[in-house]
């Protein structure tokens, strides 16, 4: 006991005013400090430490075999090519935003609906919302794959249907005008299930007070969605609008697996691109740069996100 | 729960209703089926125009075929050693560190749980040429532990475990230490049987994203005998690029996506669970 005591005061001095007094509690504090240990050490290593480098690679010219130390410093000459004179990143660009733009307003209509179905009386719920759910969790790598097959110009099943009904045959993913708005229709089909799911959350959350009194009212069945469900369903909205933007931007798998960018680069996106130029053309400077720029539209969209929410808490 | 903007009663807009549900529900099927479909097919029975319902006969052999182009049961353990061992990784670091974050007090603890929730922010492609460049400086380049060790932690698992653990009362903690109970011992005995159903969520979003990886692994892996089963998958695809091989690469598909449609046809609750759950606290 005095030979706490005397430790104790002895490092009185350089203790923070959280220090905690007894023994006890100190061998408490020792365990945290064991349990955060490897989350945070590893999270510096690999998350932490990851994105203050590749912040500096982006400013020098860099193949990954000369030594790190050695990288000629290069300013944001990277970032003024990717954006003034590179032929492809602007295109990337907006591929990317069409891409996610597309599907995630498709997928808030369609969710939408298909949620406010399910909510009415309905036999079978839970097999309906399994059913919807299931490419959700299938690689998207894998219906690539399927879906490649099933738009296959030449043998795919789509054309073939085509022409069964006297239609021109399609270039669908061969087709620069077409192959976008079929990876929009992919992942649409993909991605519909999440929003089904957390939408019939949403609208589960409701109180049935406010369906009451609107039919109190007479309200009809359209005025009753206009201004008690979507406005209720704001904040639901709101959330997988961002979320799924800022997911559908980083789309790489689906892209890889059924046009690899082609045909004419009319489905290139960032995240694509930045993988040819840093492992196939080895200048992990410039596809720094274009993680940087990528990044700093999510961080963009996160920060209006918490402002919107931010809003309608003080409103 | 109930009925809300239909009255009851109306026929008509009921059976609309399903047609609906029962149209939608065959969209979301079909792809499924005709991959099923044609991985029985001969590849002259894909490609002809129309293509039969059913396959003549049901080609099995596709699958035994499959098996001498790519040994699926290898990728098979391949990925479920990975992604077991990332599951495991991500349960433990999360709950551990999301116990001490939830119910111990410890000089800088706001400020690295607020860096963690700062990486929650940061995308993989950010940091997918340094991590990649760090493995390769460890030689962990075509290993298993290239592929597990650096996603053995989670900063959105640390978070939702101390969201849970700091609802677990601080009686029945203080409770155990009365009883004389190490500090490991109190994790393991109070606070993980508590924790559970979060764990089962958890865990089964961690399985799908592992099971599902395919860039990472795409960059890390160079050897077959290491081939993750979308990493055999893509080699089915380009190996049936040329439009031959086609019912192989149908037969590669199924068996790539059955694992984790049969997981989750056990565990959808988890599923649905923690869905809502993340998207309803954001």
């Amino acid at each position: 006991m005095s030979a706490t005591r005397t430790r104790r005061r002895s490092t009185a001095g350089w203790r923070p005013a959280s220090w905690p007094a007894s023994g006890l509690a100190r061998r408490r504090m020792i365990w945290a400090y064991v349990f955060i240990a490897i989350p945070v050490i590893w999270l510096m290593i690999f998350s932490l430490g990851p994105i203050l480098f590749s912040g500096w690679v982006s400013l020098h010219r860099w193949d990954m075999l000369s030594p790190v130390a050695e990288m000629p410093w290069e300013g944001l000459e990277n970032y003024r090519f990717l954006l003034t004179e590179d032929g492809v990143f602007p295109k990337a660009l907006g591929n990317t935003f069409l891409f996610a733009i597309g599907g995630v307003t498709t997928n808030v209509v369609l969710g939408m609906a298909f949620a406010l179905l399910l909510n009415t009386r309905i036999r079978g719920r839970t097999l309906w919302r399994v059913i919807y759910f299931l490419p959700v969790i299938t690689a998207p790598l894998a219906l690539g794959v399927i879906f490649a097959f099933l738009f296959n110009r030449n043998y795919g099943l789509v054309n073939s249907l085509l022409i069964l009904l006297g239609l021109p045959r399609q270039g669908f993913l061969n087709d620069p005008n077409q192959a976008m708005l079929v990876l929009i229709a992919i992942a649409v089909y993909q991605y519909v299930g999440y929003y089904v799911v957390i939408y019939l959350a949403g609208l589960q959350d409701i109180p049935q007070d406010y369906y009451d009194a609107a039919r109190v009212d007479g309200g009809s069945p359209w005025q009753v969605f206009r201004h008690i469900t979507l406005p209720l369903l704001r904040p639901v909205t709101l959330f997988v609008v961002v979320t799924n933007t800022i997911g559908a931007l980083q789309v790489f798998d689906l892209v890889f697996a059924t046009t690899a960018g082609a045909p004419a680069n009319s489905t290139m996106t960032v995240v694509l691109y930045m993988y040819n130029t840093a492992f196939k053309f080895s200048r992990m400077g410039r596809a720094s740069a274009m993680a940087f720029i990528l990044f700093g539209i999510i961080l963009a969209i996160t920060i209006v996100q918490l402002r919107l929410f931010r809003d309608r808490t003080v409103a | 729960m109930t009925a809300t903007t239909h009255k009851p009663g109306l026929k008509l807009t009921t059976i609309l209703k399903y047609v609906i549900l029962i149209a939608g529900a065959l969209v979301m099927l079909f792809p499924f089926a005709w991959m099923v479909d044609s991985s029985f097919m001969t590849t002259s029975e894909i490609q002809r125009r129309p293509p039969p319902l059913l396959p003549a006969e049901a080609q099995v052999q596709n699958f035994s075929d499959l098996m001498g182009v790519l040994p699926f049961g290898r990728l098979y353990l391949n990925s479920a050693i990975v992604t077991v061992s990332v599951v495991l990784g991500v349960l433990f670091t999360s709950s551990v560190a999301g116990f001490a974050f939830a119910k111990y007090q410890f000089p800088g603890r706001e400020l690295l749980f607020y860096l963690i929730l700062a990486t929650m922010m940061i995308p993989f492609f950010v940091t997918l040429i340094p991590v990649f460049f760090i493995v390769r400086q460890l030689s962990w380049i075509d290993s298993y532990q290239g592929l597990i060790l650096p996603s053995i932690t989670s900063a959105y698992g640390i978070f939702l475990m101390r969201q849970f653990i700091m609802s677990i009362p601080d009686e029945l903690i203080d409770a155990a230490r009365i009883d004389g109970a190490p500090e490991p011992v109190i994790y393991w005995k109070v606070v993980v049987p508590l924790i559970r159903p979060a764990l089962a969520t958890l865990g089964t979003f961690v399985f799908i994203g592992s099971w599902n990886a395919f860039l990472w692994p795409l960059l890390v892996i160079n050897s077959r005998d290491l081939y993750t089963v979308p990493l055999g998958l893509n080699t089915l695809r380009t190996f049936a690029a040329e439009a031959r091989n086609l019912n192989l690469l149908m037969a590669g598909t199924v068996l790539s996506v059955v694992p984790t449609l049969i997981l989750f046809l056990f565990l959808q609750r988890y599923f649905i669970q923690g869905i809502t759950l993340t998207g309803l606290k954001g």
